[in-house]
């Protein structure tokens, strides 16, 4: 099962180095994802007061929902990339297993802090409130918190050195890896394929998304442990955007790679690496880092021109997604004759649900919108737009492709019954955040008022049915990599 | 505001979703021809040009400008866990408002509500700044401060009220 193949043989299942512990991985967080979107749906239906949830324990799913969620999707694309990346790379499967169970370590402590301690700090830590709950958890299950993420962090830093490192002395440069031949019209006869374009620019802007973030968690424990440590609000403020926008960006731009690799076998037309790819990949690298600011469009002591170049970049980073990354899905797919299983029939969907969630979100970027919807559940409606319908479909697509086997054949009815309840329960639970949003229903409330529970109800059902056609791609997954391996 | 946002919204989700459904289903069709490069930069420049055009459009009057101290009334807001403090209750229509905006503790966001739970504006409370932002109501009635932004156990608590009562003639 592990043979390395150095090239890529189109139509080919090719395996690739350390497939078990990409599988392994991704069973985790197929498990995980399912059950923290059970932890999203008793927030929904404690919010349409179906059920009764204590505040306290609300804030504390909140909590563990939206770290559990943006670390698995993480987890889930890391994993992906690996992989795709060990196609064209000789990577060690050392450094893979020490991120795996440095991640596993930070999740112990992440979900002992926040169950044993009672942190219900929400997964941005926002400073000081980790360390000012007014009762509701000490600072000892904040520590524990800020610690699971470091243990995180340090895992994410070992894997993307050891990519930087492996790209390097594959490509001699990370310029080169990033298509700056293609883009200067220079000969290249071995240019980077897209897998390490996208494995290139993630490792740089990743990095300093994690090494910004580790500085605001230092500063954040020292402040929990030694009183009349300050730190100026904002900065802190800034510091978490940065880390928490690209951190969560990174996880769609490794899992992409997906995309990239999987389509090919079923449309017979390689991904290339071209010029104008070349140019979107280091145009996001910019603009994942400069669109930060559109998190702090209401901290009005920010430099205007900060809060201007984050409305700008929101709308302009739409271009590479729509113009290249949608644009030549569409191309690929356009009189392919390919056939339409769950592995493919997820990919595509996921870069629909990606470019479409990326709408509302550059909506939401202009700072006159952004009075009236910043910190609305409609925030909430296009994030669960390019995740759910985004990142988390590229990781069960990924999966499907996983167990596919040799010939590509038609869903079958399951399949097919599972694709279609994910997709309507998908598309309905965030049109219906998007209407809450319209309604100005703030974001993270414990309890709603009267006015609002229709919209709680109907979010639950439609949530109901995502959660159903989880359950069947995971348990599906499951069961099939026993019998292939077995 | 908000009901054109969501339908300016929704209609370009809707047709985004459109184009991926024809081109799922023009997989069975013929391949794309020499066109599509051209279409391609076409779309770039399209959204380029309306992107100029709407942030221009958008920017051109500061969305956070602040009305001259001379003509508004300056209304003092401070939040803590978990209240809101208003140093002003009765708040005259037609004459633009500063708040300024502090907070004691961790951050907090004020949103201004009407009556019909419609949020008017907002503005962050952040630890060590005084925020400040400009409204004028038009229409006298009761109105409420939400909190914004998480603070915590009781944050969905943290809500006040305050009149606008109409100008004397
Ligand atoms: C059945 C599927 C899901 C349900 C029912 C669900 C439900 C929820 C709910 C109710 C909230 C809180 C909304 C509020 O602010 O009042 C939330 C927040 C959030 N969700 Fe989900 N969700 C689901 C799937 C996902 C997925 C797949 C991801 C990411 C991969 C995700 C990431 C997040 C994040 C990051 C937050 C923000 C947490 C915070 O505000 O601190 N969710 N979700
Ligand atoms: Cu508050
Ligand atoms: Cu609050």
């Amino acid at each position: 099962m592990s043979t390395v193949s150095e090239n890529y043989v189109p139509g080919h299942a090719a395996a690739a180095p350390q497939a078990g512990a990409v599988k392994l991985t991704m069973v985790l967080s197929g498990a995980v994802f399912a059950l923290m979107m059970v932890f999203g749906l008793l927030m929904r239906a404690a919010q349409g007061q179906w059920i009764d949830l204590d505040a306290a324990l609300f804030y504390q799913l909140l909590t563990a929902h939206g770290a559990g969620m943006v670390g698995t999707a993480a987890l889930s694309g890391a994993a992906i990339m690996w992989y795709f990346c060990g196609r064209h790379l000789v990577l060690s499967g050392g450094i893979f297993w020490a991120f795996l169970g440095l991640f596993l370590l930070g999740v112990v402590l992440i979900l002992g802090a926040i169950f044993i301690g009672g942190y219900g700090g929400a997964w941005t830590f926002l400073f000081p409130l980790p360390a000012l709950s007014g009762g509701a958890w000490e600072a000892g299950a904040a520590a524990a918190f800020m610690l699971g993420y470091t243990a995180i962090g340090v895992g994410f830093l070992l894997y993307y050195l050891e990519l930087g490192r492996r790209i390097h002395a594959r490509y001699g440069s990370l310029v080169r890896a990033l298509g700056w031949n293609l883009i200067l019209g220079r000969e290249d006869n071995d240019p980077p394929p897209p897998a390490i374009v996208a494995a290139a620019a993630v490792t740089i802007f990743n990095s300093i998304g994690i090494i910004l973030g580790a500085a605001v968690l230092v500063a954040s424990l020292v402040h929990l442990l030694v009183p009349g440590f300050e730190v100026d609000a904002l900065l802190a403020k800034n510091l978490i955007y940065f880390f928490g926008h690209v951190f969560i960006n990174a996880s769609i731009y490794m899992a992409v790679t997906a995309v990239y690799e999987i389509l090919p076998e079923y449309t017979g037309k390689p991904w290339k690496s071209n010029r104008l790819f070349a140019i979107a990949w280091n145009a996001v690298l910019i603009f994942v880092m400069a669109v930060y600011w559109h998190h702090l469009l209401q901290d009005v002591v920010m430099p205007p021109w900060m809060l201007v170049v984050g409305q700008l970049v929101s709308y302009f980073s739409g271009i590479p997604l729509i113009a290249v990354t949608a644009f030549s899905t569409f191309l690929y797919v356009r009189g392919s004759k390919m056939t339409w299983d769950l592995a493919s029939s997820l990919l595509v969907l996921s870069v629909a649900g990606w470019s479409v969630g990326s709408v509302p979100a550059s909506i939401d970027g202009m700072i006159s919108v952004n009075k009236v919807m910043h910190n609305t559940m409609w925030v909430p409606g296009h994030f669960h737009t390019y995740l759910l319908l985004g990142e988390v479909a590229m990781a069960f697509g990924f999966m499907a492709w996983l167990v596919r086997g040799k010939t590509i054949s038609q869903m079958d009815g399951l399949d097919r019954a599972a694709f279609v309840t994910y997709l309507a329960g998908a598309a309905g639970f965030v049109t219906v955040f998007l209407f809450s949003g319209a309604a100005s229903i703030p974001r993270r409330w414990a309890v709603h008022y009267e006015e609002w529970l229709a919209h709680d109800r109907i979010g639950t059902l439609f949530g109901g049915l995502v959660v159903l056609g989880t359950l069947v791609f995971v348990l599906r997954f499951a069961a099939r990599l026993g019998r292939r391996e077995g | 505001m908000q009901p054109v946002v969501l339908f300016i919204s929704l209609i370009l989700m809707a047709a985004l979703s459109a184009v991926f459904v024809a081109a799922a289903r023009a997989s069975r069709g013929p391949a794309p021809g020499p066109g599509a490069s051209a279409k391609r930069s076409g779309l770039i420049w399209v959204m380029t040009i309306l992107g100029v055009i709407v942030s221009v459009a958008s920017l051109r009057e500061w969305p956070h400008a602040l009305a001259g101290t001379g003509d508004a009334l300056e209304v003092n807001v401070s939040g803590g866990q978990w209240w809101w403090d208003i140093d002003t209750t009765e708040i005259p229509a037609g004459k633009p408002v500063n708040f300024n905006v502090t907070t004691e503790d961790v951050t907090h966001g004020m949103g201004i509500y009407d009556s019909d739970l419609t949020l008017l504006t907002q503005v962050q409370a952040i630890p060590g700044y005084t925020t400040q932002i400009t409204y004028t109501f038009e229409e006298p009635g009761s109105y409420q401060i939400l909190c914004m932004e998480f603070c915590g156990v009781a944050h969905h608590d943290m809500v006040n009220e305050f009149e606008v009562i109409a100008a004397e003639g």
